[in-house]
């Protein structure tokens, strides 16, 4: 809008955040890259170095092969889903689809415990597959087939039946459909799916720090990790951050293009209909598997939790959690909660500020080009977010401020994500018919378009709450002592060994996956996010 | 040899969308299935296609029992409102789809596509991307592709609605063209009464998911059933209750305390003489030019009430050479004769459909 003041503030608001909080980290590791001597004496630097050594080489090639298998094992099992889900229309299928996010929004250190619980050792399940490709590749499957599922279901929902009708008048049966017109169909959400699928399992670091801690697993944001935090190879460690960010951004273009073409859908007719018996065969059959899949990592998990290292069922890992007992310097359960609580309602305000500022600035201030730029956080990975702040923010990471504020920044995108819809789907006119009845920008905004978003800011609010609940891998590089979160007191725990220190990180595990779907029943009543 | 269909019935939740329906095509012939929104007859097509089971009653075809056959191996034609072309697939592909499911060869597909694109007027499109076509060229490609398997019965939906009105025409003479040298049945769907009766030989007019009448054009239109199918063909002159009885009564013509009365504007004469027994006073109450046509309200003191008259000027004064305007004012004399009157049954499910319906009907 013409000469609204507040669209001016809030875009130099948001460029200047954006300068701060996220150019100038990645800057510092950029130059960190190309300049400054390696602080191991005696050892080669600089990217060229980095890059042509055949164990980096290595964990590059690690990583995109093991995010290949993922994305492969989750669209063959989103897919069926999907196709289910949108084609037909059944009691329970609000639940169901609800039930199909629960693994995504779970912390991945609750997942990585989970699936401890199920086939790691001492797993209910009896085989030990911890640092295998199989237990990386299913935590993966786990985490991400409801992307599949909702971003290839939504499509093929809004496309309709109306094209597999045309095809059986034409003699093509249910399968023959499914093969012609169907998977055509739904190709352009399944490829925008499977790039979204694969940057998230490039960048997967808490599944493979719990599950396959050993060095032949190490993906490029667990080296990252690594050469910051155990080894202090910092050159080599923002080669590799760099590297890494320029192959997700390249992938984050592409499916930014993919989704938009999504956008052009086709324009059908036709609701779901209610399945035949074949139909219903089918669907009982795949929400029996996806039920099992999503369940069984979690039911593992609570039921260990609850199982004293005596071998009976009680609370006693729970109580042995509330201890902190001083000599091993352990958190306690009482401090750790308290740490994560503290932060999310900390990081959770920041970013939804923070996502309010941009969305008002790209809609109503006509700043575009930050649509784009609030999507950076997400290719950033956690880890080279923190490692930037730990390079250019030193002191800032001393502080209590440290943790929150990278937390905020890889919420805000959600919270922009989640708003701009909302904000671009109110009536245009409406500020100008507050203007002509005498509210300024800051007060129109205050008095008519917050209220009107109330539903998508508190969806908005529980997703930022949500991530940084679960957040691990920047978390856990800037982590001290005193500032110790759930997920790294339950890593803490894992490292050393034991049955009641394992015990007690389930226990920690289970608190963090309660605290996690209070936050989700909060985000079911509506989730309307674009990705 | 017909397509039957004996009782059928199909429900949704509460609601009963088709109910307790017989019908019967014969070969050869088209069939348009009449009505507003929401009467039914979307679904009675879908019905007869086999995308719908019903729940009760059944669908015969040429003697065989087809009601448990599901869609894909009845291979009924269906043109859709909304074309439903395959975006993924050009358009030679599309209209070659129900072909590759017949199993032919690719020589034998190709020359089929070349004489059905042909048909339609769109020769060498066949390379062209579905969404790159209007919406007139998207239906005739949809009508070719349902034609192509040489199915034994085509059924339509509504395949004009989405067009503008100026693309309708030209569609509307291919789709008659193709409908006459049709050999075997075909059911036509609309909610437009000039367009069903272009299209078909019969009609069946649908209200609420019953047939109500079903009869040649001419016979529904010198007799409908009752007061609610003479207005939805298009009768502008209906009465009901106190009001039928007193223009009756005028008429001489008979009928019982409930019954609606009907008359045949087309049979009335307006002329400038004096009114007789046959003839009635009329004063121009409303006046309204479209085009050619002329559409007058003349108020009927006699009657108590108006009646609905359109024409050419000509007919106002048939003596003149330059036929005169007519004005609000002007008078003339009714001479209707006793032909022109019929009594039908009264509109008995006024609440059928909701008012807003209706009044789209009466627009």
């Amino acid at each position: 809008m013409r000469g609204n003041w507040l669209g001016t503030v809030t875009g130099l608001l948001a460029t200047g955040a954006l300068i701060a909080l996220l150019f100038v980290p990645l800057g510092t590791i950029l130059v960190r890259s190309f300049t400054g001597g390696s602080s191991v004496p005696g050892l080669e630097t600089g990217p060229l170095a980095v890059l042509t050594d055949p164990y980096y080489l290595g964990r590059i090639g690690f990583t995109a092969w093991q995010a290949l298998l993922s994305t492969l094992l989750t669209v063959v099992v989103g897919l069926p889903s999907a196709i289910l889900l949108a084609r037909y229309r059944f009691t329970g299928r609000r639940a169901l689809t609800a039930a199909f996010t629960v693994p995504f929004v779970m912390p991945t250190v609750v997942a990585g415990m989970g699936f401890l619980a199920l086939v790691g050792p001492n797993g209910a399940l009896g085989v030990d597959l911890r640092n295998t490709l199989a237990i990386m590749l299913a935590a993966h499957v786990f985490y991400n087939f409801a992307v599949v599922a909702r971003l290839v279901g939504g499509y093929l929902e809004s496309i309709g039946p109306r094209l597999e009708e045309a095809a059986a008048t034409l003699g093509a049966g249910a399968w023959r459909a499914l093969w012609r017109v169907t998977l055509p169909l739904a190709l352009p959400a399944t490829l925008a799916a499977a790039t979204l699928t694969f940057i998230f399992c490039f960048t997967s670091f808490g599944v493979i720090l719990i599950l396959a801690p050993a060095g032949q697993f190490a993906t490029l944001e667990v080296e990252i990790y690594r050469l910051t935090a155990r080894l202090l190879q910092l050159d080599a460690a923002a080669t590799l951050a760099v590297t890494q960010l320029v192959i997700v951004g390249v992938l984050s273009l592409v499916y930014t293009r993919l989704q938009a073409r999504l956008a052009v859908g086709v324009d059908q007719r036709g609701s779901p209909r209610r399945p035949s018996l074949g139909g219903t065969a089918l669907l009982g059959t795949n929400m029996v598997l996806i039920g099992v899949l999503v369940l069984a990592p979690l039911l593992a998990l609570t039921y260990r939790a609850f199982t004293d290292p005596g071998g009976g069922v009680g609370l006693g890992n729970f109580v042995a959690a509330l201890d902190a007992p001083a000599t091993i310097g352990f958190t306690s359960l009482g401090l750790a909660v308290r740490n994560s609580l503290t932060f999310a309602l900390v990081s959770g305000t920041v970013a939804v500020l923070l996502g309010l500022v941009f969305a008002y600035a790209v809609a109503r201030g006509g700043w575009r080009f930050l649509d784009q730029l609030s999507l950076l956080p997400l290719a950033t990975s956690p880890i080279t977010l923190a490692f930037g702040y730990l390079l250019s923010y030193p002191l800032l990471v001393t502080t209590v401020w440290g943790i929150p504020l990278a937390h905020a920044l890889l919420a805000f995108p959600f919270v922009t994500r989640t708003l701009l819809p909302s904000l671009r789907a109110q009536p245009a006119n409406l500020a100008g018919a507050a203007a002509t009845l005498g509210t300024g920008p800051l007060r129109t905004l205050l008095r008519v378009e917050l209220p009107l978003l109330a539903p998508s800011l508190t969806v908005a609010t529980a997703f930022a709450f949500a991530i940084s609940l679960g957040e691990f891998g920047a978390t856990l590089l800037m982590t001290r002592p005193e500032y110790a979160t759930l997920t790294t007191a339950i890593f803490d725990r894992l490292g050393r060994p034991g049955a009641a220190n394992y015990g007690t990180a389930m226990a920690l595990a289970v608190v963090l996956m309660a605290l996690t779907a209070a936050v989700m029943l909060v985000l079911q009543r509506r989730v309307r996010t674009e990705f | 040899m017909s397509l039957q269909l004996r009782d059928l019935t199909k429900r949704y939740g509460a609601t009963t969308a088709v109910d307790g329906v017989d019908l019967e095509v014969g070969r050869g012939r088209t069939l348009a299935l009449l009505g507003p929104s929401g009467c039914g007859k979307s679904t009675l097509l879908r019905l007869i296609a086999g995308l719908e089971r019903p729940d009760a009653g059944t669908v015969t075809f040429e003697g065989a029992d087809i009601t448990q056959v599901p869609a894909q191996r009845r291979a009924f034609g269906v043109v859709f409102q909304d074309y439903a072309l395959f975006p993924h697939l050009d358009v030679g592909r599309n209209v070659a789809f129900g072909l590759v499911e017949q199993g032919l060869t690719r020589a034998a597909i190709q020359a089929r596509v070349t004489a059905l694109l042909d048909t339609v007027g769109l020769t060498g499109l066949e390379r062209r991307r579905v969404h790159q076509l209007s919406g007139g060229q998207q239906q005739r490609v949809a009508l070719a592709r349902a034609l192509a398997p040489e199915p034994a019965v085509l059924l339509l939906d509504e395949p004009l609605s989405n067009l503008d009105e100026s693309l309708r025409e030209s569609l509307a003479i291919e789709i008659r063209e193709v409908l006459e040298r049709l050999d075997g049945y075909a059911v036509y769907v609309t909610h437009d009464q000039a367009e069903a009766f272009g299209m078909a030989d019969e009609v069946a007019v649908m209200r609420a998911g019953t047939i109500r009448q079903l009869d040649g054009k001419q016979a529904l239109l010198d007799a409908p059933r009752d007061a609610w199918v003479a207005r939805f063909l298009g009768h502008e002159n209906v009465w009901e209750g106190a009001k039928a009885q007193r223009v009756a009564e005028w008429a001489g013509v008979r009928q019982a305390a409930g019954d609606a009365l009907l008359l045949r504007v087309d049979m009335v004469r307006l002329t400038d003489q004096e009114p007789g027994s046959r003839g009635v006073e009329a004063i121009v109450t409303r006046v309204e030019q479209r085009g050619l046509l002329w559409r007058l309200e003349l108020a009927v003191a006699r009657w108590a009430t108006s009646i609905h008259w359109s024409g050419y000027a000509r007919e106002l004064r048939p003596d003149l050479d330059t036929p005169a305007t007519p004005s609000v004012g002007d008078t003339f004399t009714l001479s209707v004769p006793r032909t022109a009157w019929r009594t039908l049954a009264a509109d008995d499910d006024a609440g059928a459909e909701t008012a807003a319906q209706d009044a789209e009907l009466h627009a």
